[in-house]
């Protein structure tokens, strides 16, 4: 079973993973472009101050862009579309093709099912998140920019703790409803929903984002042991919740 | 239906143990209960017909007893297994074609038998190098270019793979053209069933049933209407055409509904066709010593098609 998931999730997770490796690359080698185009201004009008700043600070380090652009933007809004990608089919084009059938025919546990699929579409994750931040970590190092590969890994194990939520999401929304559409604008919706908090004044802490990616773990001065717990927690609670209902949906 | 009943009784009081054994099962959609009441034994050994119109109840019951539906109220047993607590348990005795017969467009045979073979218990790859052998199926392309009769031919060899004691196929031949239809049936359900291999399957198409089953059911409304050994329901299920000399009073029509035997009354003009079973000589005589004059009696042997109309047509009388 394990074999046919890879087959049926393979070119979702390459496409995924090439374009990890593109803009993680791009991002990470256009630093100095950006810094030197600023600096210079090469005859350019400037940007109002405010602007300047900000994008001074950004481009203050290497580290902080980095870690700012690939594991907190870019990243995250990239790597979310793929989950939402591989989880919203997982058991919706089973019953919208009429193979649940043939699947549930066999001798298998629901459970066992479910969490096949859901696996192989976390390690299809996994590997497109960590081809990104490899692409980033060599990019950096050809541009004079060597990052730490602890907090990178660090980091990247963050990010897909995050990613996971809404693959979890996906596969819940996969297993109520019995087309692909639904699942996938549905987890995409509920996870921009989680990120609302970070747009209230002092309601940071509930924003779930905002726990997929951390400064201080991508520096190496603080191990992330709350946002660790969080975005596991995260990941687990809509994987349960879709065990939980595929067990007793009927087909 | 004392007919159905014995025939039934005598399956349930074997000692053999019935391949599938339904009671009292009733399975709803919402509020709308697809399957509503329904008794069935199926003997073990045997090649078992499923009939029904659309909607009558058999894909439900089918879902039921693999474990993909649960049941409102009743029982299911499955080659001696509850089929809602021991539900793998069945599952891994049971090969099943679905009636969608939707396999992994997107795999090969090899693929899709490595599938099977990783979630199969008594997996055999020899039986299904055989069959897809005869069939002629290519394994190098992959399943979602094969004709919808490669498909079936190929779910079939792959249900076959698992080494089941019950073959359930639900409407096995849909979309296949006449020739694939018997090649399907005639060549291979004769063959499984010469292994001793329970087949259920249901189908619409009454002429390939009457081909190969040895055992029918009909349901209606999710109910049964009768279950009996197919050539034991010819043998005592006969039509009476009797033409009076006169149109017959209803009291007459009624009459005759009440006689034992008779299982339901279709009139038209002078004309009034009885649906009987057991002894039609018997009541053939009787009939004629009541006080109307007949023009004619005749007794008509039915095929399995005619039968199923009568009880489609019989109404509360046909169960």
């Amino acid at each position: 079973m394990v074999v046919k998931e890879i087959i049926e999730a393979r070119w979702k997770a390459i496409i995924g993973g090439a374009v990890a490796v593109v803009v993680a690359a791009v991002l990470a080698s256009v630093y100095n472009l950006l810094k030197n185009t600023l600096e210079t201004g090469n005859g350019a009008k400037q940007p109002p101050a405010q602007i300047q700043a900000l994008i001074q600070q950004m481009l203050g380090s290497y580290d902080a862009y980095a870690w700012s652009q690939w594991f907190s933007k870019d990243g995250p809004e990239l790597l979310a579309i793929l989950a939402a990608v591989l989880g919203a089919s997982l058991i919706s084009s089973e019953v919208s093709k009429g193979t649940i059938f043939f699947l549930l025919s066999k001798p298998m546990s629901r459970e066992r099912v479910l969490l096949t699929k859901y696996l192989v579409s976390a390690l299809s994750l996994f590997g497109a998140t960590l081809l990104g931040s490899v692409a980033l970590l060599i990019v950096a190092a050809i541009v004079g920019h060597p990052q730490q590969i602890g907090g990178v890994l660090i980091s990247t194990v963050l990010l897909w703790l995050g990613m996971l939520f809404v693959l979890g999401l996906a596969l819940l929304f996969s297993v109520v409803f019995k087309d692909v559409l639904r699942p996938l604008v549905g987890s995409l919706l509920v996870t921009i929903a989680f990120s609302v908090p970070g747009y209230i004044p002092h309601a940071q802490d509930w924003n779930l984002t905002f726990y997929w990616a951390s400064f201080a773990a991508y520096e190496g001065t603080a191990f992330p042991w709350k946002a660790l717990i969080i975005c596991l927690v995260a990941a687990i609670v809509p994987v349960a919740l879709a065990v939980l209902l595929f067990r007793k949906q009927a087909y | 239906m004392s007919d159905m009943s014995a025939a039934q009784e005598s399956v349930g009081n074997s000692r053999q143990p019935a391949a599938i054994e339904l009671r009292n099962l009733v399975v709803k959609y919402g509020e709308r209960p697809a399957v509503n009441g329904l008794n069935l034994t199926v003997p073990t050994g045997t090649i078992f017909g499923f009939l029904g119109p659309n909607g009558a109840g058999k894909t439900t019951t089918i879902k039921t007893m693999l474990g993909l539906r649960q049941p409102q109220a009743g029982n299911v047993r499955v080659l001696g297994y509850d089929a809602v607590a021991e539900s793998m348990e069945v599952r891994a005795r049971v090969g099943y074609v679905s009636e969608v017969n939707s396999l992994y467009d997107f795999l090969t045979i090899p693929q899709l038998s490595a599938f099977c073979r990783s979630a199969s218990r008594q997996w055999n790859q020899g039986i299904v190098d055989r069959y897809v052998g005869v069939f002629g199926l290519p394994t190098k392309i992959k399943v979602g270019r094969f004709s919808k009769g490669m498909q079936s031919q190929l779910a079939l060899s792959l249900a076959l793979g698992s080494n089941p004691d019950l073959l359930i196929l639900d409407e096995p031949t849909a979309g296949l053209d006449p020739l694939a239809r018997h090649e399907f049936l005639n060549k291979l359900v004769a063959e499984i069933a010469a292994e001793g291999k329970t087949v259920f399957f249901s189908s619409h198409i009454l002429s390939e049933v009457e081909a190969v089953a040895d055992w029918v059911a009909i349901i209606r409304d999710g109910a049964l209407v009768v279950c009996d050994e197919l050539d034991h329901l010819k043998q005592t299920q006969k039509t009476l055409k009797l033409t009076y000399a006169n149109l017959p009073p209803a009291a007459e029509v009624q009459a005759l509904r009440d006689l034992p035997g008779v299982m339901s009354v279709a009139q038209e003009g002078r004309s009034v066709r009885l649906l009987t079973h057991g002894d039609v000589e018997a009541l053939s005589q009787t009939i004629q010593a009541r006080p109307y004059a007949l023009r004619g009696v005749e007794i008509v042997d039915l095929d399995l098609e005619d039968l199923f109309l009568e009880y489609m047509k019989g109404g509360d009388n046909g169960r």
